[in-house]
């Protein structure tokens, strides 16, 4: 039963990591909080619910959420950061981007309703279970966390081993300096909002697999914790938020199971501020890595 | 109905305000539906509770709000920027799970009996408030939190507590949207802790910039505006959310100051 929620926590927690490395990308890059972020993560579990709702087979759900939430992280860095690049501009860029997430929630509450919207799995996806040492786990658990962990993987080798990636890192580093070096920093940032958004579609599409239906509000629960969990990994921690994540789902997973109930909930935003406090860099930091 | 309208227009008029004098020394805060949520269930306590009349209890609960705020801000303050932003969202997010968890102001089921609050006593305190913030305007106090918001370093080397300063302003917002709040329980007689989500402290920070906020009316046509228009306009209040936020990634990107974007004069500055 421990075991099994530990599973469950390390599932979770995936997800949570995925969307915390959109924003701590986004942070890492610009220096800015991109608040329509969950939003995005949110459009992702409605793309799983109109491609099954067209009767589309499960996986055309993930290239649709791909093309469709990256597309949407092109147009929230044309109209909330392309204007406001400098260091003042900070909370002007949070707040247009968090006014573009109450639109985009209202547009989806407006074709869908405000009440969860469920998805229709087959139910041999869903009930199908595999024995890993005695323990019965469902398969769309593992296929969630195998993805997950191939995207973190993915995104690992791309920052650190393509071009793309190092232009990501020049600028990141500074602006400044990438542009002088002759990196296209526009193209750059608007690379890190598609990467970043594309992640979070992605996440939401997992989401909605796993709790069977999609909800206009989970930008303001869940991806807004994925929030608190960059700040705890470090804002502009790309390592962080993956072990923040994982950390942040099990210690949850572990509240309800200790039957904490609603007081779980707080444990990451107590947790955020403490170490916002104490540790700015971050739980994992030692201060000499760069960011990403 | 008018005056439901009227009621909440004068009650988002203070909460814009208590974002603008905690803006005034340069910080943002996003824990005002947090203090706004304790002045309103400290007050309902009160006077359900304890039989006190309104004027008193309202005057304890943002007596307690703001030195609670204070008390917050003092650690909190060692953030700045986007850090503070999340600080104070994971303030909000604190404060709505633990009301939900005490029994004694009801939990999730909300607290009620609250009655007595009238147009007269918010528009009176809207005067009250607006009389002080723009004696504040014309003062020597306000030149000083200039300096800090502008410039913290400079104000600090030029001798002025700018921790201090900033500390004080965070409680004074606190006590203030705490005043609105006690207000806003006592009007409609039944709150619950989701009346104080994470969602509130966004409008009322967006209510501020919407009209701007380098002067004390910036705040208030925002409130206005932002409350009434919606319901003026037959038709668009389902609309609301979608109007809101466009009207504001829009405004933003034109006019990234707010509507009324002028600071105020002192009466020193005009002197030849």
């Amino acid at each position: 039963m421990l075991a099994e929620q530990i599973i469950n926590g390390i599932v979770l927690g995936s997800m949570y990591a995925l969307v915390a490395l959109g924003y701590t990308l986004v942070f890492g890059v610009l220096d800015k909080l991109n608040f329509a972020h969950g939003e995005t993560f949110m459009l992702g579990g409605f793309v799983a619910i109109a491609a099954s709702a067209l009767g589309a087979p499960l996986w055309v759900a993930f290239p649709c959420a791909l093309l469709i939430c990256g597309a949407l992280g092109l147009l929230v860095e044309l109209l909330s950061f392309r204007k406001f690049r400098s260091a003042d501009a900070q909370v002007t860029a949070a707040l247009s981007s968090l006014a573009l997430g109450l639109v985009l929630i209202d547009l989806v509450q407006k074709t869908y309703g405000s009440e969860p919207v469920s998805l229709e799995l087959p139910l041999e996806v869903r009930t199908a279970t595999i024995a890993v040492g005695g323990i019965e786990i469902a398969q769309i658990k593992l296929a969630i966390l195998g993805i997950a962990l191939l995207l973190m993987g993915g995104l690992q080798v791309l920052v650190t081993h393509t071009r793309v990636g190092r232009n990501i890192r020049a600028v990141a580093e500074s602006p400044l300096a990438a542009a002088l070096l002759g990196i296209h920093v526009r193209l750059v940032m608007q690379q890190t909002f598609v990467i970043a958004s594309a992640l979070a579609g992605i996440a939401g599409v997992m989401l909605a697999m796993r709790t069977g239906y999609a909800a206009s509000d989970i930008g303001f629960t869940f991806g807004i914790k994925a929030l608190a969990i960059m700040a705890i990994g470090g804002m502009g921690d790309l390592r962080g938020a993956m072990l923040g994540g994982i950390l942040v789902g099990i210690v949850e997973a572990l509240a309800v199971q200790f039957g904490l109930g609603k007081l779980g909930e707080i444990v990451v935003w107590i947790l955020m501020i403490i170490v916002l406090l104490v540790r700015p860099g971050g739980l994992f930091s030692t201060g000499t890595e760069q960011r990403a | 109905m008018i005056q439901d309208h009227l009621f909440f227009a004068g009650i988002n008029i203070l909460l814009a305000w208590s974002v603008y004098i905690i803006l005034l020394s340069g910080s943002l805060s996003f824990a005002n539906g947090a203090f706004m949520a304790m002045g309103a269930y400290a007050a309902g306590v009160l006077t359900v509770k304890f039989g006190l009349p309104l004027i008193p209890a309202l005057a304890l609960a943002a007596a307690g709000t703001g030195i609670t705020g204070a008390a917050l801000a003092a650690p909190a303050l060692r953030t700045r920027g986007v850090y503070l932003i999340m600080v104070t969202t994971g303030i909000t997010f604190c404060v709505q799970v633990l009301l939900e968890n005490l029994d004694y102001v009801g939990g999730v089921g909300g607290l009620g009996g609250m009655s007595g609050a009238t147009l007269w006593h918010v528009y009176g305190l809207v005067a009250l408030v607006g009389l002080g913030l723009w004696f504040l305007s014309r003062s020597h106090l306000q030149r000083m939190l200039d300096a800090i918001r502008e410039d913290e370093q400079v104000a600090s080397a030029l001798g002025m507590n700018a921790l201090y300063l900033k500390i004080v302003c965070f409680g004074a917002g606190a006590a203030l949207a705490a005043l609105a709040g006690g207000l806003f329980a006592h009007y409609m007689a039944f709150i619950r802790p989701e009346h104080f989500g994470v969602l509130v402290s966004v409008y009322v920070v967006l209510y501020a910039v919407f009209g701007g906020v380098n002067n004390l009316w910036g705040p208030m046509l925002g409130a206005v505006a932002l409350t009434l228009l919606p319901e003026l306009i037959r038709g668009l209040a389902s609309w609301r959310p979608l109007v809101f936020g466009t009207v504001i990634v829009v405004l933003l990107l034109v006019r990234p100051d707010g509507l009324l974007p002028w600071r105020t004069l002192t009466l020193r500055a005009r002197r030849p």
